[in-house]
């Protein structure tokens, strides 16, 4: 069989140097993405005017075209027409790009969420003198948390393996290294198959992480 | 007290500016890392036949080179959004592009070659006359041959795979690809073979720079290290290292 064993687990720790890269990318696009998708989700089920059409116009233009089509908007377009943007960096821009496109997916599962969450819940807490903003983040958002759990951690895996696409900006990460050793060992399999083990762990401790969060947050509803 | 205290300001500003104008010029060089053996990554160091000219040229013309990698299909948006200075990624210079770039003089000169063995008598295109000429399918050097060859005189034969065996056991005289892949190729392997004679139907590659003031002046500057690294015989060297033979030559 022409599988270099050594060659592969060579491959193993070198590419790991580079995983930090990749989760400062996701995490960080995953703090902002959900800032922005927490409040386009509220503004949407207040249906604030106007500001419920921007956020209706930023999801359905986010969510209708693919990521690596904005990153090159943002990156390479944008500059074009603002000249000051050069400025911003490859890794601040792919994280720029991930926070937004994700958000737009996140905004619709926290609205889901909410929604899910029985009318009753907030009529009771207004009955009792709350404002409907101090209802939302007190009453309706703990619990619609708990139910929105299950899908944001969906669109944050996905955000893991998205970070792949910031070396069309020059971002050199964890798939960029693959690709850059395998161009000259030509053990392509090794490589490839190396970072998708590293990926695939990842995605695995964190669906741990879920699994914890979720058994914390339904301690409420256990009798 | 004030006073010492602006005047070490004044000292220390001068001292700055003094020191900003003595330190090297920064170029930044997109490349995609990933194209072997021109730039390529090996145990997590950036390496290759476009690198070792880049710190040539920058030993010359005291720049600090930083080299920016990046996927092959962001590299012209780099250079567009001024991000990179210019591309060392095998460029060629098509029409198109010469149009909208500058370009540094090309450094690598590529085309149709003719491969034969070591010890042949085909020296060049007027020595196939009655021989057996192999040629890849896909490629357009059969159609490229015939021109050359209004006679009929060369037996030209296709193959899917396989041309270089062919070629070793003698049932062909000889082969044309391109000059790089067929120079790689006969070092990765060993290969009893020479190049003969000249390309036909060259291309040109190059360094593409967007046309303006910044990019007049590095073509300016490029194309005198690249003049002397010619002279000198280091541009030369520096294809050996890579290629056993001088893909820069004209």
């Amino acid at each position: 069989m022409n599988f270099d064993l050594n060659y592969f687990f060579e491959m193993i720790p070198l590419l790991l140097g580079y995983l930090g890269l990749t989760m400062k990318m996701a995490v960080l696009g995953l703090i902002f993405a959900l800032v922005l998708a927490v409040t386009m989700a509220v503004v949407r089920v207040f249906k604030v005017p106007v500001l419920d059409w921007l956020v209706q116009l930023f999801i359905s233009f986010f969510r209708g075209t693919p990521l690596l089509v904005q990153l090159f908007l943002l990156y390479y377009g944008l500059p074009q027409l603002f000249p000051i943007m050069v400025g911003i960096d490859a890794f601040t821009a792919a994280v720029i790009g991930l926070s937004l496109h994700f958000s737009a997916y996140m905004a619709e599962s926290i609205r889901a969420a909410i929604m899910g969450i029985d009318k009753s819940q907030m009529e009771a807490a207004l009955s009792i003198g709350q404002t409907p903003l101090m209802a939302m983040r007190r009453i309706i958002l703990p619990q619609a948390s708990r139910i929105a759990l299950p899908s944001l951690m969906n669109q944050f895996v996905d955000m893991i393996k998205s970070t792949s696409l910031a070396f069309t900006l020059g971002v050199a990460e964890l798939m960029a290294r693959a690709q850059m050793e395998a161009s000259s060992s030509f053990r392509f399999f090794e490589a490839f198959l190396a970072v998708a083990l590293i990926y695939w762990a990842v995605v695995v401790l964190f669906t741990q992480v879920q699994i914890r969060m979720e058994n914390r947050l339904n301690r409420a509803y256990q009798r | 007290m004030l006073k010492t205290l602006r005047g070490a300001a004044v000292a220390l500003s001068l001292a700055l500016a003094s020191q900003g104008a003595l330190a090297a010029e920064v170029v930044k060089v997109g490349m995609s890392g990933t194209y072997f053996p021109f730039t390529f990554v090996k145990k997590d160091v950036l390496q290759g036949f476009e690198v070792d000219l880049w710190n040539e040229v920058a030993k010359r013309n005291d720049y600090k080179v930083e080299f920016v990698t990046s996927n092959f299909s962001g590299l012209f948006g780099l250079l567009e959004s001024g991000r990179i200075d210019t591309i060392s990624n095998q460029i060629t210079m098509t029409d198109a592009r010469k149009a909208k770039y500058l370009f540094a003089s090309p450094y690598v000169v590529d085309g149709a070659q003719i491969v034969t063995r070591k010890g042949s008598d085909i020296k060049g295109l007027a020595d196939l006359k009655g021989k057996t000429v192999a040629v890849n399918l896909g490629s357009n050097y059969e159609q490229l041959l015939r021109e050359h060859d209004k006679a009929n005189k060369i037996n030209i034969k296709t193959y899917d795979t396989g041309i270089e065996q062919e070629l070793m056991l003698g049932r062909i005289d000889a082969f044309v690809m391109d000059r790089v892949s067929s120079a790689q190729l006969i070092k990765e392997h060993n290969l009893p073979f020479v190049q003969a004679g000249d390309t036909f139907e060259t291309i040109e590659n190059a360094w593409p720079m967007l046309n303006n003031e910044k990019g007049k002046n590095l073509q300016a500057e490029l194309n005198k290290a690249l003049a002397a690294m010619r002279e000198d015989g280091s541009l030369s060297k520096i294809s050996q290292k890579w290629f056993d033979a001088d893909i820069t030559a004209k």
